[in-house]
């Protein structure tokens, strides 16, 4: 595809910035990238860890191995992504995610036909029998299946979730870019529809309530109704999340509140 | 040896200070000077902190705030005085009756600046009178007069009263008739504006004084005064920037739907962290449905005061925390109703924040059964006004929510101690702690009780520097280094409201104080001045009976969670809040019962204050 994937530009954006902010805007916890030995990922938030996969060659096992021993003590269950994921919704992770319990130690989604093993969700505590997997050279991420409790979600199922059916109707979160065509498909297609709102000074006169636009960036949303991301300004997504980084990247259906950073009275 | 004299006090007064404290017993009438020596200045710089020495050194141990020997002192700063913007501030400091530990609240206007130029860096007043007195104070000393004619009336009433019968040049702190009837969350108001928290009017109700009148009697001599305007020169124009285009262009009442927006607008007694109505509320609703008039203190150039036309033609200065406190906390959405409780709030003389806490916590006991009083519903204008009438005089169950919330649910129990949403007894501002955790800990853990203007720290949740609903280090790091700023600001003493002005605060802080006193003074020197204003306010509470579990959160914010719109939960559990205290205590030099160690007061130089 001419450059590397995980660089390849995103509504202004790249896709790893994308789809790590995504994951882990889904996880609500720590994320962790594994790249091969010296990938370079460009610029991302401190808060991302990214280590070095171990041994190449190995396949998805490898990255998988190495995200969850470094992920052991700080969280229970991985959702696992691909960088190639630019659709991904944090709606679907968390139906993913959410779908371990005691009994399931991991959960492949099955859609659009295919059993999904890089858009799934594995206990952390898996990593020594992944290693173990890795050892003996049982490289196909089915081998994992077989020695561990998983579940499968099929379309229906993942679309009975009401956020999945409201903002990832078509699944496009398992959808990955495989060749230049599926990058330039995916990449001519409009940025997620998000509602934003102004409050305080940041509002526009005459203007009230909330705005409809298309952005995949806080930046992209900032510019659209004329707010600068400057340090007196923050923004929160959904209610939530704050942020002021102009490559936060934004899901269908997010409603974004630009709110002046002096918070106090 | 001869005692120092008045003049030969303030002879040797570092630039910018007097050098010396007036001690007015209101029951003799008699006045005592009091020296503050420059190492005390430079150690508490003024305001809050000068006022937490005093308290030190003048009030008695387990002293009843309410009696006569329990100290109230009037403090003023090194600023006030210069052309300095928002430097018109002066604190009010004692042992609350509130929370029985030490409070100070803040106050502006022309009132600090006539103060301080009678001469005296702060006015200490003790005693009780047996009649309803004024103290004036000049350049003629200090004398009492009487104030049986102005007692009953509002504060806002005897100021205008007594303008008239002193004349010109006289300005006046003066309580309402709340402060005369001791309401545990009375204030003291200069000019409309209250030092508001932890029932500083009760105090002075107590003693029986019912203003308290100053007049410019001298000048405050700056060490450097030409460096000093072009300091006030470049703050100016900084203050007209980008930081400060909230509070002039709406007001804190910006923060209303923000915070709705956030979660964190507490609502019916802290259920919820919504307000579906909060639109109704708004400085931009409230603006366009009637004409808003901006103010400011004297010596600002902010102007961030929005008085907006209520009832009857009443002119109400409106806050988002009196409209938090008296419209979502109480499940009110009528604008007319929470700007007129409001406007009963200012002429009683009562703390709106702790009125609308001590309010919504009786009306979730009324829902609860565990009060008798049908009338009192939350959502219901005409009902929260009754509430506000009867506290301010306290009638009816205004004699128990007079006691504010803490003791009032002690008396009613049946697990209402639970969500009576205090702090040591100081009812919560309008920030949710589920939704801002360090928030939470600077609520938990600040000397004065649940407060937000000592402890800020809701900015760095809102900031995106942390996650805001999973409390940790970078928590405990945050709520420390706001409490600290607080405790600079509120000392030397500039409004927190140009607190974003400044890129390297100590730094600049530190220029302002070399040019107005010539010490040789640092940004680091004022790190560790922070941190000793904010140990002795903790050293004053210890001798005061302060015990760990004082610095702790009430029941429903440990137990009940919040769902977001975003689909995560907002919880805080006993443990995230026990671990962000020890660490706190930790990082203070605290043991985990919450005592300095005497390395630490040697540290700062505050053995003399335990010894």
């Amino acid at each position: 595809m001419g450059s590397p994937k995980a660089l390849l530009e995103w509504h202004g954006s790249t896709l790893v910035r994308r789809v790590a902010g995504i994951v882990a805007r889904g996880v609500d916890g720590p994320v962790v990238l594994v790249r091969a030995p010296g990938q370079a990922l460009g610029c991302l938030p401190d808060s991302f860890d990214v280590l070095d996969d171990v041994e190449e060659g190995k396949g998805p096992l490898g990255g998988l191995c190495v995200g969850l021993e470094a992920l052991a003590d700080r969280g229970e269950i991985a959702y696992v992504s691909s960088t190639d994921a630019p659709l991904l919704h944090p709606a679907f992770v968390r139906r993913v995610v959410g779908e371990v319990s005691e009994e399931i130690d991991a959960c492949v989604p099955y859609v659009r036909g295919f059993r999904q093993p890089l858009a799934a969700a594995y206990r952390v505590s898996l990593a020594p029998l992944v290693a173990d997997l890795l050892a003996a050279d049982r490289l196909r991420p089915s081998f994992l299946l077989e020695a561990c409790r998983w579940s499968d979600l099929d379309d229906v199922a993942l679309l009975a979730d009401p956020d999945v059916a409201r903002f990832d109707p078509g699944l496009d979160s398992v959808t990955n870019l495989n060749n230049q065509a599926d990058y330039e498909a995916a990449r001519a297609g409009p940025a997620p529809e998000v509602q934003v709102e102004c409050f305080g000074v940041l509002r526009a006169p005459g203007r009230r309530g909330r705005v409809t636009i298309h952005a995949a960036t806080l930046g992209s949303a900032a510019d659209a109704v004329g707010v600068p991301l400057n340090p007196h300004v923050v923004a929160a997504l959904n209610g939530d999340q704050i942020s002021r980084d102009p490559e936060e990247p934004l899901a269908q259906g997010d409603v974004v509140s630009f709110v002046s950073a002096e918070a106090g009275g | 040896m001869t005692a120092p004299t008045l003049a030969g006090l303030r002879e040797k007064a570092p630039a910018g200070y007097f050098g010396v404290a007036a001690a007015v017993d209101v029951g003799t009438g008699i006045t005592t000077p009091v020296e503050l020596p420059a190492t005390v200045l430079r150690g508490y710089l003024g305001g809050a902190g000068l006022g937490t020495w005093l308290m030190h050194h003048l009030a008695p141990v387990g002293v009843d705030p309410l009696a006569p020997d329990a100290p109230l002192a009037f403090v003023f700063s090194p600023l006030v005085g210069t052309p300095l913007t928002t430097s018109a501030k002066f604190a009010v400091v004692a042992k609350s009756p509130l929370t029985g530990m030490l409070t100070d609240a803040l106050a502006s206007s022309h009132f600090a600046i006539a103060g301080k130029r009678t001469g005296y860096d702060a006015i200490v007043i003790r005693g009780s009178s047996e009649r309803p007195v004024v103290l004036l104070m000049d350049g003629d000393g200090s004398r009492l007069e009487d104030a049986k004619s102005l007692w009953g009336l509002s504060a806002a009433e005897a100021e205008a009263s007594l303008r008239e019968r002193l004349g010109k040049g006289w300005q006046i702190a003066a309580i309402g008739p709340a402060g005369e009837r001791q309401v545990r969350f009375a204030t003291i108001s200069h000019d409309g504006r209250h030092a508001g928290r932890g029932g500083l009017g009760a105090v002075m109700g107590a003693k029986c004084l019912k203003a308290v009148a100053v007049r410019a009697a001298t000048k405050v001599a700056s060490f450097d005064p030409k460096g000093v305007v072009e300091a006030a020169r470049a703050l100016s124009t900084l203050s007209f920037g980008p930081a400060t285009a909230k509070y002039r262009e709406l007001g804190t009442l910006a923060n209303l739907l923000a915070f709705n927006a956030l979660s964190t607008l507490p609502t019916r007694n802290f259920q919820e962290a919504t307000f579906a109505d909060a639109p109704r509320l708004s400085a931009e609703h409230l603006s366009q449905l009637s004409g808003v008039v901006r103010s400011g203190c004297a010596s600002c150039t902010i102007g961030c005061e929005h008085i907006y036309p209520g009832l009857g033609g009443k002119n109400v200065r409106v806050e988002y925390e009196n409209v938090f406190a008296l419209g979502p906390l109480c499940g009110v959405s009528d604008p007319d109703a929470v700007l007129e409780a409001s406007a009963r709030c200012d002429a009683f003389g009562i703390d709106t924040i702790s009125a609308g806490g001590t309010i919504a916590w009786a009306m979730e006991c009324v829902e609860r059964g565990l009060i008798d009083a049908e009338w009192l519903r939350f959502g219901d204008g005409a009902a929260l006004l009754r509430a506000i009438d009867e506290i301010g005089s306290r009638r009816g169950l205004g004699a128990l929510l007079a006691e504010g919330s803490r003791r009032a649910a002690e008396h009613v129990g049946g697990g209402s101690e639970a969500f009576a949403c205090h702090v040591k007894g100081l009812e919560l501002p309008g920030y949710e702690p589920r939704t801002l955790q360090a928030m939470a800990l600077g609520l938990a853990v600040n000397a004065r009780g649940a407060d937000h203007n000592r402890s800020g720290a809701y900015e760095a949740d809102l900031s995106g520097r942390h996650d805001r609903l999973a409390g940790g280090a970078s928590h405990v790091a945050a709520a420390i280094e706001s409490e600290d700023r607080a405790a600079i600001m509120d000392s030397m003493i500039l409004c927190k409201f140009l607190r974003g002005v400044f890129v390297e605060p100590y730094e600049e802080w530190a220029s302002l104080l070399r040019l107005v006193t010539g010490w040789d003074v640092t940004g680091d020197e004022l790190r560790r001045t922070a941190a000793r204003i904010v140990l002795a306010k903790r050293l004053f509470n210890l001798r005061e009976g302060w015990a760990r579990e004082d610095d702790w959160l009430p029941g429903r914010f440990l137990s009940e969670s919040l769902e977001l719109e975003s689909g995560r939960t907002a919880t805080l559990s006993a443990e995230t809040l026990r671990e962000m205290i020890d660490a706190y205590y930790v990082a203070r030099g605290l043991d985990q019962e919450g005592t300095p160690s005497s390395e630490r007061l040697s540290e700062l130089g505050l053995i003399e204050l335990v010894s």
